[in-house]
């Protein structure tokens, strides 16, 4: 159930990211010294590989997946799956941090969901396991 | 006999988890820190005004040896009502921000040219963002400076400070100007009187890199300098699209062979 809504609040996430790169929108971010919506969003890392294409476009192709797992109750594969998104993630807070020093906090509204579903998805440990 | 062998907590893998994250995150702060370069202190007030004073009387006999040296022009004539400023005068628009390395190459040119029609009181020193491209490039800022001449008036817009906090804001005027001439968005934005119009710098910020602002005031005082050559030349390119305001006015500044061969370019 949580990691179902966690996947759509990541899916909104995404879709309003990639329309306001689509379009004349403006974004709604405060900016500050390290809040920076603007500085996140128009750098070189915020496409896929230099094409045109929004990084927020493949959120939208995770986040769909991960509603998908979550919907099928394909545990293993969601563990698989949002693993892949937490590295990926990490990978985005490393370039905000170190590389442009400055925060995105829709980004991180994204980042926290892709984690609490891999919370969600960790295998829980056995009850009490007993031996004779 | 039966016994229980073990029993992890269901909270202790994700508190796990969640405990190396934040261990990753500081370390991503901490090598942001190490690897941030720390930008040089701003000049106190009687050093900023030996440098203003060295680049504002820089000899005109060195700005013409110079020519359009080694930069690069990209005003363009635009289409629109002669726009005025608030003492009547051909109306200079800036708009850019402190953090912004081509806006700190392109505000040593702007002074240099300007300072040939009117005087500047009150620039101070300052250094564009440690963690964009071309860091600490040494500048001034027009916020909190004003400038006064006989032919021209200048406004500038400085939107934030260094570290990107927000600092002034254009008018809806001024925005308008913005639309509809920097279509593509770029800082510096320069309007000159809705005549001539450019965006972005006329010379890359890297020339200026790590040099002190007394270190570039110097420079300067030499033609053959690569630092001469990028902002003298964009300073007589400014020049030309400023004397093309005033009618050539004053003569002693527009009649030179120069600034009459550039206006000839502009269009």
């Amino acid at each position: 159930m949580l990691a179902g809504l966690a996947s759509l609040a990541g899916l909104a996430i995404s879709i309003y990211l990639t329309v306001v790169h689509y379009s004349t929108i403006p974004l709604a971010c405060p900016a500050s010294a390290v809040v920076n919506c603007e500085q996140v969003l128009s750098s070189r890392y915020a496409v896929i590989g230099g094409s045109a294409l929004p990084t927020s476009a493949a959120g939208i192709v995770w986040f769909a997946i991960a509603a998908g797992l979550v919907l099928l109750r394909r545990r293993r594969a969601l563990l698989a799956w949002s693993s892949i998104g937490l590295v990926t993630a990490l990978f985005l807070v490393y370039i905000e941090i170190v590389q442009l020093g400055a925060v995105c906090i829709w980004c991180t509204a994204a980042h926290a969901m892709v984690l609490l579903i891999f919370l969600i998805a960790l295998p829980r440990p056995e009850g009490d396991r007993v031996s004779s | 006999m039966r016994k229980p062998v073990s029993r992890t907590p269901v909270w202790v893998t994700p508190l796990a988890v969640v405990a190396g994250i934040a261990l990753l995150v500081g370390a991503f702060l901490l090598i942001r820190w190490y690897t941030t370069p720390v930008p040089p202190p701003p000049l106190n007030v009687d050093a900023t005004q030996r440098v203003v004073a060295a680049i504002s009387s820089i000899p005109a006999s060195e700005l013409e040896a110079v020519g359009q040296g080694s930069a690069n022009n990209v005003i363009k004539p635009v289409p629109g009502t002669m726009l005025t400023g608030p003492n009547g005068h051909p109306e200079v628009f800036y708009l850019g921000a402190e953090y912004c390395p081509y806006c700190a190459a392109e505000r040593w040119p702007m002074i240099i040219a300007l300072s040939r029609f009117g005087t500047f009181s009150g620039l101070k020193t300052t250094t564009s963002s440690s963690s964009d491209v071309y860091p600490n490039t040494p500048t001034f800022t027009f916020h909190g400076a004003t400038y006064s001449s006989q032919y021209i008036d200048f406004v500038s817009v400085e939107t934030t400070d260094r570290d990107r906090n927000p600092l002034e804001s254009p008018t809806s005027a001024q925005q308008a100007l913005v639309n509809q001439y920097d279509t593509s968005g770029s800082i510096p934005f320069v309007d000159f009187a809705n005549r001539y119009a450019f965006s972005g710098a006329m010379y890359l910020p890297d020339v200026l890199s790590g040099m002190s602002w007394q270190a570039v005031a110097d420079a300067l005082q030499q033609a053959d300098s690569p630092q001469a050559k990028a902002v003298l030349g964009s300073a007589n390119l400014i020049t030309a699209a400023l004397c093309k305001l005033t009618a050539d006015q004053p003569t002693s500044v527009c009649s030179s062979a120069t600034i009459q061969a550039i206006e000839k370019t502009l269009g």
